[in-house]
């Protein structure tokens, strides 16, 4: 098969789903619409995203310089230069005369202690002792930077465009879109918990591409899952094959209607959908061992460690695209502008022992290779603190990490400043994520793009060489 | 201030196409020169091409590369070209902030094509120059031949002749009835209505005059609108505005009125100017409420900028925001002065008749608010970067600005400006003042009599202590070791309660359900003491004891311990109307334990609460208000808890309570109870009557400045003798309240004051609309009651620029979005777009013909509907197959409309199809958008539409975009499967429809109705043989009337067909 001939069979989308998951997995060179450049090393994303801001020095990034200088101002300290006002103009503020996203200059101690975890003693907070038995696994990024000093950042985040600009598809619409289904049963984007303020992910790619919303309740685990009527599994049954039969004799009818042919596989598909997704929330299969290494038997560790199994059902099932969200409330609860110690140390209880019963699991079953997990947030928070007992946002810095798919373990990647305020290296912008990722995959960053439409007209991002494998 | 609008016109030396010549030399092709091409039109086109000539230069032919001397063939080191591509310096093309430099692949490229000689093909036409720009330039009328055929088809069939293109036939007219009705009406006919026998002219005609109509084509220009109800955080309005239905309603009855599309213009963009005393018509300002934004008036002043010029000229003016347009004649000026159209006005809630709180209701308009606010140019788009060497004065882009009217100033009057004149605000806000004044006579009525009635008591001033409850009670006391069950002492609610080893143990963790009751009436003020233990449970493990339960439980005063991680606590805490509320002031975190007793102190007197915890003293709290009459209950909330033992008592006065910090507003303080109280109260009454009276009356004489100067006079005289009523009326009826007496007292003080100093006295003009927050640090408060009395007269301006016969875009514009919606596919293709990247459609005469007209009918979409669907063109068949060969083979993209396109039905159309067909449709018509809900049957256009409201349904079938949809999407996803087929109005409709046909041929009518065609003999059997199939399913599974549920799973099985959702 040469080039031309794979390019016009990925183009036109022909048949794909009838290539064989082994073809796809091997060095297949083909995408849905992206041109798969790099042979991949990662063929599914689990994406953990922590609503609200995770303080990058309570957590990945530890600033003991902070206990020193706990109290002082900024600018009575070594540190002064970070406010100025040239260090902060990255920021574009969307709510004038806010109350938050200001500058706190009271520095504030850190409210946990840290450890060294793994071979490559890497410091990890008290806070996440569980993740932190895997660092091994896992590659911590230090130097993240955003524009956008409000929640605003988590769309950005998802994005890569600010608040202020025109809406464009999120890093998993593009991957959905990028790359070509490996089972056919099954929705390729899966979103699961609180979502942001932007529902949706397609944009201009259209809500083919939107993620497709699951709950965890095997009787209705997702829109229209089931009839919302007085219909039995027979009579459903019967109809959809009426409507599969007339709509083939409309076919002879209309043999030059492409949109026809469209509607019958969207049936065919619907109909494999409702039986097999409420199959892969149902963990009945599962042993207690796995329960347990998920935190089933906690019920702080439980709604979310469910979220994480059923996200490894899904990768095991070939779905791309898993994009989980952490903290309801419409800021998001990681947003600790006061009372920072006991609701980090709540939070990160909640997902501690499920993320590290993750990163074990895929690893046990040889999936953490080809799945690729992002722990994420939409910025850090101040050194200096707000109010007597909270940390404020703080976009000019934070942390995020990746472990598998072809992402080297147990490194640390970039640095803060001694109370992490500005990156001292490697500072990323969040596109660089995206870019990882989608190099991870095997498409281009850059190439990406439909009429009309580039996948970013800048900041497409760059991936993150130091980190791969 | 007359201003002509694009006075600063730019001018741009328009170029004329030169001739087409051929040299010697050129003639033969080189592959390069396409690449060479592609990359100067990205790279240096913007400024050496047919929109700008810096240094004289363009560089979009070979010939003219070599008329600037920028190229030598044959030689790439000699070319000027390579030298300033390759220039790292100052000299670098592109310059630094016009474009990244070249990489050297094509900087490459370029060497090889000029050191091979710099080839191109004979004849390259030179680009037009942006004036010569086909949609530029007006529209023109075709001539056409004197017979009476529609002139879309004699257009069409020209081409289609000389091209050798066959029409397809019509279909069977039964499809055809079908097109028309969800095209025009957006429902599908009745069974009746497919058999329609009139002429076609006639079912156009009624159709067309159907108030459906205007709903069905009103949602479209919604989309290209922008059509959005308010959202924002919680109750913080950050969007849009509250009530922008009423737009909606305004352009559903403008269409069903033929209102020209002119005035329809005209009035979105300045109906306050036009007709500033005509709400009806300002309700069409809802176009630019709608872009109303509480953080950022330059995002919020964008998205006007943006939207106002593709929806209405097709131009992308947003792309001049940061610098030059890179392919249109529109400056980074432009922009700006486009910005001043806007930059004054504001948006407001006017009062609607009837309704005096904006929460219900209320007018969403735009006013000028700001004359004088200066525009400048935002350097690079940087807002923080204002250019304030110079004011933008408004203008339209110069290019097309020779027809701009004058900007006129509009004076307005005293119903625009000062809403309190207006009669109907009058009555709204009087009518509650002459009804308490009839109230309070009555009231004085019956205290007359009830003073004569019992003479001998006087009515002295009572404290609030004096009635309390306990002190006509006996002491109380009551104790319970739960050593046994004790049912006459304790209502036991829930089955988990159990007596053992010396105490009652709540067993089950749920969440309050579960309680023991105590049957006595406990006193108003008690001390109660318990031992217990919380014995284990799941979230918030906490235990609680709640006095003041009212019978519904929706009133209570509380205390609780949790042994919730990771805030345990000790908690006072209170329900008002079912709503809890867990005050800090009210809160002490205390390490409870799972298994250690705790003793429990709770000390009650009136409002104020003290706790102990094992005794010691913990919180002191007061309570909002108290209602002693409720129960007192002990219970667990997520916890499983064990009471040792429980005692209360009246608590003894001599017990001192330790008083709050905290300070809750005080409760309501009863009037006291006497003629002379109710003889003020009725003096205060009619005196706040007088007053109002008198400022309204004030507030019509407004623009009569003698008249006004009088009544302001009297009625500032008025609202001083008002409120010296009033405080005298308090300092009576509160008498006991040293504080109340004194505010009445300083209330009395300053009318008096204002009573003496009547040559500045002013009244208080009241506030009756309400001016939309400019920034979230804003208060309503800060702003004036009324508004300027001139507008600035640039929106009108602008809105007769954009709607003169002389403008070239925006017929053609409408007409293509008209087009696009009749036919599924524009005229030309970017519908947003008519700037210089888009090439003239390859059915251009067609277009202008019909935007000239357009015009000429006075810019009637009635008109226009008519003509298109009355055409032969429109009536063709969609389906290609059995079409010539040639004709597939020359079109097969359809571009000159051999036959119809298949459409998808929006998705409203889908819904509303639905429950039409199933004889449920409310056609109501109008009125508040509706919270999204499969209960609703209304249409679906008056669903709430916004960021944080969509209908489901709808948006699984590529509903509107809320920021931008000029064209909708259409995608074919499984999730529309699931949704047709798995969804609650579908499934309810099909078994209503069932129900409705009743015929000896179920199979063939009810084809009919949902497909639009009788079923061919392989369809007939199949959906025969699934109707048993579905009859003997519904027997096997013993459902009742198993022949009318076959029957409705047929029909459900017909909806999901694909030729339901199409349109043939």
């Amino acid at each position: 098969m040469d080039i031309n001939r794979k390019l016009f069979l990925g183009r036109s989308g022909l048949g794909f789903g009838s290539l064989a998951l082994s073809t796809i997995l091997e060095g297949a060179e083909l995408g849905m619409n992206g041109l798969i450049r790099v042979a991949p090393k990662a063929k599914s994303v689990i994406w953990l995203f922590m609503r609200g801001g995770v303080s990058h020095m309570e957590s990945f990034d530890p600033k003991p310089a902070l206990n020193e200088l706990a109290g002082k101002s900024i600018g009575d300290t070594r540190f002064k230069y970070v406010q100025d006002p040239e260090h902060l103009k990255k920021v574009r503020v969307v709510v004038v005369n806010d109350a938050n996203g200001r500058q706190r200059n009271k520095l504030y101690p850190l409210q946990v202690g840290y450890k060294k975890y793994g071979q490559s003693g890497i410091e990890v907070s008290d806070w996440f002792p569980n993740i932190g038995s895997c660092i091994d696994d896992i590659a911590v990024i230090r130097s993240m930077w955003t524009t956008d000093d409000n929640h605003g950042a988590q769309v950005q985040f998802h994005s890569g465009r600010h608040m202020l600009d025109p809406r464009v598809p999120t890093i998993g619409a593009w991957v959905n879109w990028g790359l070509g289904t490996l089972n056919e049963n099954l929705p390729q984007f899966i979103g699961m918990g609180p979502r942001f303020f932007d529902r949706s992910d397609g944009h201009y790619l259209g809500p083919a591409y939107d993620e497709v919303k699951l709950k965890i309740d095997p009787k209705n685990p997702l829109d229209y899952a089931k009839p919302q009527g007085d219909i039995t599994v027979e009579e459903q049954r019967l109809g959809f094959g009426l409507v599969n039969r007339l709509n083939l004799l409309s076919q002879s009818r209309y043999p030059d209607d492409a949109k026809l042919d469209a509607r019958i596989k969207s049936y065919e598909l619907a109909y494999r959908m409702q039986t097999s997704v409420p199959g892969v929330v149902n963990f009945d299969k599962e042993t207690e061992a796995t329960k347990k290494l998920y935190g089933f038997d906690q019920n702080e560790t439980r709604p979310f460690g469910q979220q994480l199994l059923a996200a490894r059902r899904f990768v095991e099932r070939g779905v791309r695209f898993i994009q989980i969200m952490h903290g309801g409330g419409a800021a998001g609860a990681w947003d600790q502008h006061s009372n920072l110690k006991s609701g980090h140390a709540k939070l990160a209880m909640q997902v501690d022992r499920p993320v590290a019963g993750l990163l074990k699991d895929l690893k046990s079953r040889g999936l953490l290779e080809e799945t690729l997990v992002v722990f994420a947030t939409e910025f850090g928070r101040t050194p200096g603190s707000q109010s007597s007992n909270g940390r404020d946002h703080h976009p000019y810095a934070f942390s995020v990490w990746m472990a598998g798919g072809g992402i080297k373990g147990g490194v640390i990647h970039g640095a803060t400043d001694d109370i992490g305020f500005h990156p001292t290296e490697n500072p990323h912008y969040v596109t660089d994520v995206h870019a990882t990722l989608l190099h991870q995959l095997g498409l281009d960053p850059h190439s990406m793009e439909v009429p009309g439409h580039k996948r970013l007209e800048k900041d497409f991002g760059h991936p993150i060489q130091n980190i791969i494998a | 201030m007359d201003i002509r609008l694009g006075i600063f016109l730019v001018l741009i030396s328009s170029v004329i196409s030169v001739a087409e010549e051929k040299k010697p030399g050129s003639a033969e092709h080189n592959e390069n020169y396409d690449e060479v091409k592609s990359l100067l039109a990205a790279k240096c086109y913007s400024c050496h091409g047919a929109l700008k000539q810096k240094a004289k230069l363009r560089l979009d032919t070979r010939d003219l590369m070599l008329k600037g001397e920028v190229i030598v063939p044959g030689q790439a080191t000699k070319s000027l070209l390579i030298e300033r591509v390759e220039d790292m310096g100052e000299d670098r093309m592109p310059p630094l902030e016009d474009g990244a430099a070249l990489n050297p692949e094509e900087i490459a490229l370029l060497r090889r094509w000029i050191d091979s000689g710099a080839k191109a093909p004979a004849g390259e036409p030179v680009p037009l120059g942006p004036s010569e720009h086909w949609a530029f330039k007006a529209p023109k009328r075709s001539v056409l031949p004197g017979n009476n055929a529609n002139p879309i088809d004699i257009l069409l069939e020209k081409s289609r002749a000389k091209l050798g293109l066959k029409m397809q036939a019509q279909p069977e007219r039964t499809i055809l009835i079908r097109r028309l009705y969800l095209d025009l009406i957006g429902l599908p006919p009745t069974h009746k209505q497919l058999h329609d026998t009139r002429a076609w002219e006639s079912i156009v005609d009624e159709l067309l005059a159907s108030p459906q109509h205007g709903e069905r084509w009103a949602r479209h220009w919604m989309d290209i609108w922008r059509y959005s109800d308010w959202y924002g955080l919680d109750k913080q309005l950050r969007n849009s505005q509250k009530h922008i239905w009423r737009w909606r309603d305004w352009i559903v009855q403008s269409l069903n009125n033929d209102k020209g599309y002119d005035s329809m213009i005209q009035e979105m963009l300045a109906a306050d100017e036009l007709a500033p005393s005509d709400p009806s018509a300002i309700r069409a300002t809802g176009f630019l409420a709608r872009n109303y934004y509480l953080f950022n008036r330059t995002t919020w002043l964008d998205a006007t900028i943006e939207h106002t010029a593709k929806a209405f000229i097709g131009l992308t003016l947003n792309c001049a925001k940061c610098h030059d347009h890179k392919y249109d004649p529109i400056t980074h000026e432009d922009y700006y002065r486009f910005r001043a159209i806007f930059e004054p006005h504001q948006v407001r809630l006017d009062p609607v008749p009837g309704e005096t709180d904006f929460e219900k209701d209320g007018l969403p308009r735009v006013f000028d608010d700001h004359l004088d606010a200066p525009t400048h140019l935002h350097i690079r788009g940087d807002p923080k970067n204002p250019d304030k060497s110079h004011i933008m004065e408004p203008g339209v882009p110069g290019i097309l600005a020779d027809f701009a009217p004058l900007v006129e100033s509009v004076k307005l009057p005293a119903y625009a400006y000062a809403p309190a004149s207006r009669n109907y605000v009058q009555k709204d806000r009087l009518d509650p003042v002459r009804t308490e004044v009839e109230t309070v006579k009555k009231e004085l009525t019956e205290a007359r009599k009830k003073a004569v009635e019992t003479p001998k008591e006087e009515p002295k001033p009572k404290s609030e202590k004096e009635t309390s409850p306990e002190q006509h009670q006996p002491q109380f006391t009551f104790k319970d070791d739960f050593g046994k069950p004790n049912p006459e002492l304790w209502e036991l609610i829930g089955k988990g309660w159990e007596y053992k080893g010396g105490a009652v143990h709540q067993t089950n963790a749920t969440r309050d359900t579960d309680r023991l009751i105590l049957r006595s009436q406990v006193p108003r003020d008690f001390e109660m003491t318990c031992n217990y233990t919380h014995t284990g449970g799941a979230t918030y493990k906490s235990v609680t004891f709640r006095f003041d339960v009212s019978a519904d439980r929706k009133y209570a005063n509380y205390v609780y311990t949790s042994a919730h991680a990771p805030q345990p606590k000790l908690q006072v805490a209170y329900s008002r109307g079912g709503k809890s509320t867990y005050p800090s002031q009210g809160l002490v975190a205390q390490p409870i334990e799972i298994g250690k007793l705790y003793t429990m102190r709770i000390a009650v007197r009136d409002r104020l609460v003290n706790v102990w915890l094992n005794n010691k003293f913990q919180i002191a709290y007061l309570l909002p208000d108290r209602k002693s009459s409720g129960k007192l209950e002990l219970s667990g909330f997520d916890a499983t808890v064990a009471f040792n033992d429980f005692s209360v008592r009246s608590l003894p006065s001599e017990v001192e309570l330790t008083n709050t910090k905290n300070k809750e507003p005080p409760p309501d303080l009863k009037p006291i109870d006497s003629v002379e109280v109710y003889e003020a109260k009725l003096a205060a009454a009619e005196a706040k009557l007088a007053s109002s009276q008198a400022i309204f009356t004030a507030e019509q004489a407004r623009g009569n400045a003698n008249a006004y100067k009088q009544a302001s006079k009297r009625a500032a005289l008025l609202e001083a003798k008002a409120l010296k009523a009033a405080g005298k009326y308090e300092s009576k009826a509160f008498a006991t309240d040293a504080g109340k007496v004194k505010a009445a007292q300083a209330k009395i003080a300053k009318a008096e004051k204002k009573l003496t100093e009547t040559d500045k006295a002013t009244y208080t003009p009241p506030r009756v609309s309400k001016k939309a927050l400019e920034t979230p640090a804003h208060k309503e408060e800060q702003y004036p009651s009324t508004y300027p009395t001139t507008s600035t007269g640039r929106r009108l301006a602008l809105a007769r620029w954009i709607t003169s016969p002389k403008n070239p875009l925006t017929s053609r514009v409408i007409v293509n979005h008209v087009w696009l919606r009749h036919f599924g596919e524009p005229l030309v293709e970017t519908v947003d777009d008519f700037g210089l990247r888009a090439k003239p459609p390859v059915q251009q005469i067609l277009l202008d013909h019909l935007a000239a007209n357009f015009i000429e009918n006075g810019w009637s979409f009635r008109n226009l509907h008519r003509l298109i669907v009355t055409s032969e063109t429109y009536r063709l068949s969609s389906n290609p197959t059995g079409a010539n060969a040639k004709t597939k083979a020359a079109d097969p993209d359809n571009q000159f409309y051999w036959r119809m396109n298949v459409q998808r039905m929006d998705s409203q159309v889908i819904r509303d199809s639905l429950l039409h067909l199933a004889g449920t449709l409310n056609l109501t018509l109008g009125g508040p958008s509706l919270n999204p809900d499969n209960a609703v049957r209304r249409r679906s256009i008056y669903f709430k539409h916004s960021r944080d409201q969509q209908d489901k349904f709808l948006k699984t079938f590529n509903d509107a975009d809320h920021l931008q949809c000029y064209r909708r999407s259409e995608s074919i996803v499984p999730q529309q499967a699931l949704a047709l087929s798995n969804g609650k109005v579908p499934i309810e409709m099909a078994e209503k429809i069932a129900g409705l046909v009743n015929s000896e041929d179920f199979v063939g009518m009810v084809f009919e109705l949902l497909l639009g065609r009788r079923p061919d003999v392989a369809e007939r059997r199949e959906c025969e043989t699934t109707l048993a199939d579905l009859e003997a399913a519904a027997i096997e599974a013993k459902k009742p009337n198993a022949t009318q549920r076959a029957r409705r799973g047929l029909v459900h099985a017909l909806l999901n067909h694909n030729d339901f959702v199409s349109i043939r």
